[in-house]
């Protein structure tokens, strides 16, 4: 009895050994693959960042400025009217003297619209980055 | 036969013990594997190289951000021609060459720093040369996407990445503390920013003088939204160019203000009661104190009422009434308004007021109209909103925040108010009138101060001028100050370079262009909204 127990124990031990062989080996290829995933990711985050840092510098005032120029746009009169404090909720008193009076005003005759050009290609391309 | 069982025995029982014991041993590990170390290295990949957070305005625009590079170095040993290295590296990174010949050269230095920073274009090249013996470093360079828009403002990092001038020094704890790439907010508005800086420029091209900027505030919050000083530079440029200056006249110089100041004078003469609006002063071809002469800068007429004093600016009437409260009251008051110590903002440029040590009466008159005491524009500008925003002290600030952050009451909330009436007189019946915008009721003072020399001597026909706003007066949210230091009269000016001509212009077309942006509704009627803001 205690023979089929001991050669039951060893064999059980050769097993776990396999086993545990076979975890060790399966963490140490998925711990390459988590740190290639996250090489990826990093590369990828750097790429974001990066092409985020040249839409926001693209997209800068100074640039539209100067793409609104080049297009023929110049600055247009622009008027705040009202702003959304300032409008009244459904069943609020009617918008007598309130500071609503001029909400009805005609809009300052805007400059003709002039439809931009898109960029053809990713930004990305165009630049340096 | 008994003893050999029992040795047999003996024998299985160690065996099982050490195999329970291997078994304990695996478990626990197992354990310690998957329950107490569970994604435990989750996260490690990110910001191993990014050591700044992102900065952004108070929309979340992108002010700066670090962008990965990096830095390459030489192991020089392992060259095989160290001359020739040196050469091509130099031709491919653009490194000095004898730097690299004397570093290659000394033995004591296993590494040596070929270049800083270099673009994935340069990495290719040395990759092509072939060289071994090359390390790169994961590095990060500070770009900032505005380029000169913001410059002196945002400040500049070193080579290290660490914060040498502007909110990247002041925010610096806030910036290196951030986790996980949280960018810090600050309260500039970019858009604002870029038109205060955009309408600086073309004033400056007009009037040209040597430096010029602007400042424009929220008086409830104390956020700055905008903060321009022109000559800039680019900070995505190491080296500077032409007349470019690392220097933010608005923050780290002091200024005689000169007639701006005298908002000051009669906030303090109102609160005492020591005049009022309608009370006439006699003006005359000048005001003697001692041995000194107060003159006018522009011809005025034999009287003026109090409220026509500040309109025409006149350093007479001002000197008078300020000297109605006498110098101990005067300072002390401007010690209140905090004028005379340093502000403190996340913005480490700052320069001390610069104030007489003896105040006596010709000090009293010369301050109650801006000469004689020099304040940054920063300070003035915190100051002056505490005397249109209810009385209460603001303290500046660069991080967006939603607070209403007015301090301790500095003077009576109906002296405000006051104040506020007679600044908008000022715009529609004094020197400010160019400043109008048509809609959105702006209130202001003009400030044409003389400039001091070297040697202490006013120069000659040069002006400071300036122009201080709020805006829409009634109830202000803004107040925005902008300064050109020596504009020269055109011809369309006639050749006056004054503030009414210079500052006040510029200050209108400013509001004209952020007030919509800001929200600040229109009151004009719509027939004059349709012919377009003056």
């Amino acid at each position: 009895m205690i023979r089929v127990l001991n050669f039951f124990s060893v064999a059980l031990m050769g097993l776990s050994i396999l086993a545990l062989y076979h975890v060790s080996e399966r963490t140490r290829v998925t711990q390459m693959q988590l740190a290639k995933v996250n090489h990826q990711i990093r590369d990828t985050r750097a790429t974001i960042g990066v092409l985020e840092t040249e839409w926001a510098h693209v997209a800068g005032p100074a640039r539209i400025q100067q793409l609104a120029e080049a297009h023929g746009m110049t600055n247009t009169v622009s008027a705040q009217l009202s702003s959304f404090e300032l409008l009244p909720r459904r069943g609020d008193a009617p918008l007598n003297n309130s500071p609503l009076r001029n909400a009805s005003a005609e809009a300052p005759s805007a400059a003709p619209a002039v439809r931009p050009t898109l960029f053809a290609q990713p930004i990305s391309d165009q630049t340096g980055f | 036969m008994g003893e050999v069982t029992g040795v047999f025995q003996r024998r299985i029982v160690i065996g099982a013990v050490f195999c329970v014991a291997a078994f304990a041993l695996v478990g626990l590990r197992l354990v310690d594997v998957t329950l107490l170390r569970g994604g435990g290295h989750a996260g490690f990949e990110d910001r191993a190289i990014i050591a700044r957070a992102d900065l952004v305005d108070r929309n979340g625009k992108l002010l700066a951000r670090d962008l990965p590079v990096k830095d390459l170095y030489a192991r020089p040993h392992e060259f095989w021609d160290k001359d020739e290295a040196a050469h091509d590296l130099s031709q491919a990174t653009g490194a000095d060459e004898g730097r690299l010949r004397s570093g290659f050269a000394n033995a004591k230095h296993p590494y040596v720093l070929i270049a800083r920073q270099i673009t994935p274009a340069t990495e290719a090249k040395v990759m092509h040369l072939g060289l071994p013996g090359l390390e790169f470093e994961p590095s990060a360079k500070r770009y900032y996407p505005d380029g000169r828009a913001a410059a002196q403002l945002l400040g500049v990092t070193d080579p290290d990445n660490n914060g040498v001038s502007g909110l990247e020094l002041g925010l610096q704890d806030r910036i290196r503390a951030s986790e996980d790439g949280e960018p810090v907010t600050t309260s500039i508005d970019m858009r604002v920013q870029y038109i205060l800086a955009s309408e600086i420029a073309a004033q400056r091209q007009t009037f040209g003088p040597r430096a010029a900027g602007g400042l424009v505030m929220d008086v409830r919050t104390g956020e700055v939204l905008a903060m321009a000083s022109l000559p800039d530079f680019d900070p995505n440029a190491r080296d500077l160019t032409g007349d470019d200056t690392t220097r933010n006249i608005m923050a780290q110089d002091v200024y005689e203000l000169g007639s701006v100041f005298k908002i000051f004078s009669f906030a303090l003469a109102f609160e005492d009661h020591t005049t009022h609006m309608d009370e006439v002063f006699n003006i005359g071809q000048g005001y003697k104190i001692g041995k000194y002469t107060i003159h006018e800068a522009e011809r005025m007429p034999a009287t003026l009422a109090a409220r026509d004093i500040l309109a025409q600016s006149s350093n007479i009437g001002t000197a008078q009434i300020a000297l109605r409260s006498g110098g101990v009251r005067q300072k002390q008051f401007l010690t209140r308004m905090g004028l005379l110590t340093p502000i403190k903002t996340e913005l480490p440029e700052q320069r001390k007021t610069i104030y007489p040590a003896n105040w006596g009466a010709i000090e009293t008159a010369t301050i109650g109209f801006g000469q004689g005491i020099s304040v940054s524009p920063l300070r003035f500008l915190a100051s002056a909103a505490a005397i249109v925003n209810g009385g209460r002290e603001i303290i500046p600030t660069f991080v967006k925040t939603d607070a209403d952050r007015r301090g301790a009451q500095v003077i009576k909330p109906e002296t405000s108010e006051q104040m506020r009436g007679l600044l908008r007189y000022v715009v529609t019946n004094g020197t400010g009138r160019n400043a109008n915008v048509e809609g959105y009721d702006v209130g202001g003072k003009t400030g044409s101060a003389q400039v001091p020399g070297e040697h202490g001597r006013y120069i000659p026909h040069a002006l400071r001028t300036s122009f201080f706003a709020a805006f829409p007066i009634e109830n202000p949210r803004y107040v925005m100050f902008v300064l050109l230091d020596q504009p020269h009269g055109t011809k369309a000016t006639g050749g006056f370079a004054l503030a009414g001509y210079t500052a006040a212009p510029l200050a209108g077309r400013v509001i004209s262009r952020i007030a919509p942006l800001l929200g600040v509704p229109n009151t004009a009627p719509p027939t004059r909204l349709a012919q377009g803001n003056s």
